[in-house]
């Protein structure tokens, strides 16, 4: 394999692989603000889940358990943020931004002693027997993968149909479109709202779980590096829908791995911008109200609920 | 051994002085990351607690993830604390150093990785420029593509003296063999660290090095079967398999040294103006290894040793022979040689170093230029 060919199954499959922790992350808070509620902390979140996680590997030898507890970790963390910003109605922002604090900071604290240890009981990437022979899908989409990815992409399908085509995710969508009425149709703005926050805390962990059990498996202070910040910025490019998030998380895989590839041919620094110039361009274009709204954000993202108010 | 010998060395000069009066040295480190991040501030700390060990006199105390723009406010902090010795260990705290000593006369200051010194006040670096060469030479050896991977932090002189010195080595075995390389513009990714290795195994790169203060190069060539030099931590640990050697640093050198000295009135508060130490393999700054005492490791040896060249200086020998001989030579007192020895040509054919000549300690610190062989962007490259 040479030339063209090279280029197009390695940037795929290297954008499957770093696609796959923002691809997690992105659908978690994409059903936080789906209900209303901005979540700055998925970096916090992230940490949290992979301290715990690497630290679960390290004891249990069993990576699973440690996805598991990733997941819980972040999901935990993300109560505290669901218990000020829906009960007690702080600033989401500020709550937000201070999980993401707190999570690193307190991931950094406990993961003391686990710097620097290897994981010999790693999450394995997979290739799935027969597919993975068929030329170039098979090495661009079914070799060396994690299985996360193939959950993820599923999870992506399920989330959307959900959001989009049940009663449950017309329920999450009227909460964050206007609480006040779905709080009149009879449906428990708290519950619905705490349950999709939780559930952002969740994958947000699962993502962290990825990056220190799988990804690259050792535990230092800060290895999730400003996924978690993309990942917001993410949810807002793909206009908060599953199906997009599985192209806006690739994308910016690919983006990420071409910032490499292509050192040899264009300016290194100009490169390393390149994925974020892509975020801070689309966001601008829909930063204004009008296209927000075309785009589908949520009406009543950011505000917390009081009942009786307008 | 060598350790060994320069505590018992430290101990001997120490007693020499006579010094029976008892009295408590309080020395501080002050850091610009954690102590966990298992590269830069790991190892200073780590060199930290052998001296407090190994001196019964010492009593150290540490602040870490200190904000560059903040070290007088944490200096003057640990002054009011009864501090006499205070260690800064990051290149942003060269000016907030140098004010506070110009504040306390009294205290003695050193300063990781600067050149502004003062009577008060030393310099210290560890360089790793010579263990970067005889890990090229293995690197030569060992690749079978010809392309050796080097995914870079930032491009300032001390990662180009590093990558040059590398090339160096893998030339030197390999006259055809490229040294590729990729920048990530930070000193901790472990995520860009992974995706610019994958890059580079993409291109066909098949051994690897790196300057990125994580494992993170070393797992990845793991993962795909291929041979890799640790970088600052002894990384053998995390691929036993893979990892065949790496740069290892021995800050503890320094700071015994100079705590000795201290102690023994050599060094006070009006003759640091021109202290400035350079940790090399000749004063045990440094060391060649994958793992501390494991110079080589024994998985790689035996290919090492059947991979026979012709050498233009020993003739016919292998390539395990090359690199115990160059180390041997390197860490020699008399600096029998050094990896920077002219004729030296740059990437586009101008000559840096004259024959009969050595790269000087200056041209060393200011490097910009790249050897030939180097493949890749290469920012601020000279023209002529």
């Amino acid at each position: 394999m040479s030339g063209w060919e090279s280029w197009l199954v390695g940037t795929v499959s290297r954008a499957l692989a770093f696609g796959t922790p923002l691809l997690w992350a992105t659908l978690g808070e994409i059903y936080a603000e789906r209900a209303g509620v901005v979540n700055l902390g998925v970096e916090g979140m992230m940490a949290l889940g992979a301290f715990f996680g690497f630290a679960m590997a390290k004891v249990t030898g069993n990576p699973w358990v440690a996805i598991v507890l990733a997941a819980l970790a972040g999901g935990t963390a993300s109560l505290l943020h669901a218990f000020l910003s829906v009960t007690l109605r702080a600033n989401q922002y500020v709550s937000g931004l201070a999980l993401t604090m707190f999570g690193l900071g307190l991931s950094g604290l406990l993961g003391r002693g686990w710097t620097g240890q290897p994981l010999f009981h790693s999450l394995k990437s997979i290739s799935i027997p027969g597919l993975s022979h068929i030329p170039y899908i098979g090495p661009m989409f079914f070799q060396k993968q994690s299985v996360l990815l193939y959950i993820g992409v599923l999870l992506a399908l399920a989330m959307w149909f959900i959001l989009f085509h049940t009663r449950w995710g017309l329920a999450i969508r009227a909460v964050g479109e206007s609480p006040a009425t779905a709080d009149a149709m009879g449906i428990n703005v708290f519950a619905v709202r705490y349950l999709c926050v939780f559930i952002g805390g969740l994958l947000a962990g699962v993502a962290g779980g990825f990056l220190s059990v799988e990804y690259r498996p050792a535990w230092t202070e800060g290895m999730t590096a400003g996924m978690g910040w993309i990942a917001i910025a993410l949810t807002i490019f793909v206009a908060w829908n599953p199906l997009q998030a599985l192209g806006g998380a690739f994308l910016f895989g690919a983006l990420y791995h071409l910032s490499y590839r292509l050192q040899q041919y264009v300016s290194p620094e100009l490169l390393k911008t390149l994925p974020y110039v892509a975020a801070i361009l689309v966001l601008s274009l829909t930063a204004t109200g009008a296209a927000r709204r075309r785009r589908g954000a949520p009406a009543a993202l950011g505000i917390p609920y009081v009942r009786g108010e307008r | 051994m060598r350790k060994a010998l320069l505590v018992l060395g430290v101990l001997l000069l120490v007693g020499a002085m006579g010094l029976a009066a008892e009295k408590t040295l309080k020395v501080a480190w002050i850091y610009v990351g954690p102590i966990g991040d298992y590269g830069w501030t790991y190892a200073h700390d780590q060199a930290r607690q052998i001296v407090e060990k190994t001196f019964p006199w010492l009593k150290t105390t540490y602040i870490e993830s200190v904000p560059e723009g903040q070290v007088e406010s944490f200096i003057d902090q640990l002054v009011a604390q009864g501090y006499q010795v205070i260690f800064t260990t990051s290149f942003g705290f060269m000016d907030g150093t140098l004010a506070a000593a110009k504040k306390y006369p009294d205290v003695i200051f050193a300063h990781c990785s600067g050149f502004k010194r003062h009577k008060n006040m030393a310099t210290y670096m560890a360089d790793f420029h010579e263990v970067y060469y005889l890990n090229g030479l293995m690197a030569g050896a060992l690749t079978k593509t010809g392309k050796i991977g080097y995914v870079a932090a930032h491009p300032i002189p001390e990662l180009k003296r590093h990558i040059n010195a590398f090339a160096i080595g893998a030339r030197e075995v390999n006259p055809n063999a490229e040294v590729h390389v990729r920048w990530i513009y930070e000193w901790y990714n472990p995520a860009a660290a992974k995706e610019a290795a994958e890059a580079l195994i993409a291109e066909g790169c098949d051994v690897f090095a790196f300057t990125e203060d994580s494992p993170t190069v070393v797992q990845v060539a793991a993962e795909h079967k291929m041979p890799v030099f640790g970088h600052y931590s002894p990384m053998y640990k995390f691929a036993p398999d893979y990892v065949v050697s790496g740069q290892l640093v021995h800050w503890e050198a320094f700071y015994l040294d100079f705590l000795a000295k201290i102690y023994a009135g050599m060094y006070n508060t009006e003759n640091l103006a021109d202290v400035d130490w350079w940790g090399l393999l000749h004063n045990g700054g440094v060391e060649m290894g994958a793992d501390f005492g494991m110079p080589i490791n024994p998985k790689w040896v035996p290919v090492l040793k059947d991979k026979i060249i012709d050498h233009p200086f020993f003739g016919k020998i292998s390539v395990y022979d090359l690199v115990m001989k160059r180390l041997e030579q390197i860490a020699d007192k008399q600096m029998v040689f050094n990896p920077f020895q002219g004729p030296i040509y740059d990437r586009n054919g101008v000559l840096r170093i004259p024959e009969g000549t050595r790269a000087s300690y200056d041209e060393l610190l200011t490097m910009q230029w790249a050897v030939q062989g180097v493949v890749g962007p290469w920012p601020g490259e000279p023209k002529e």
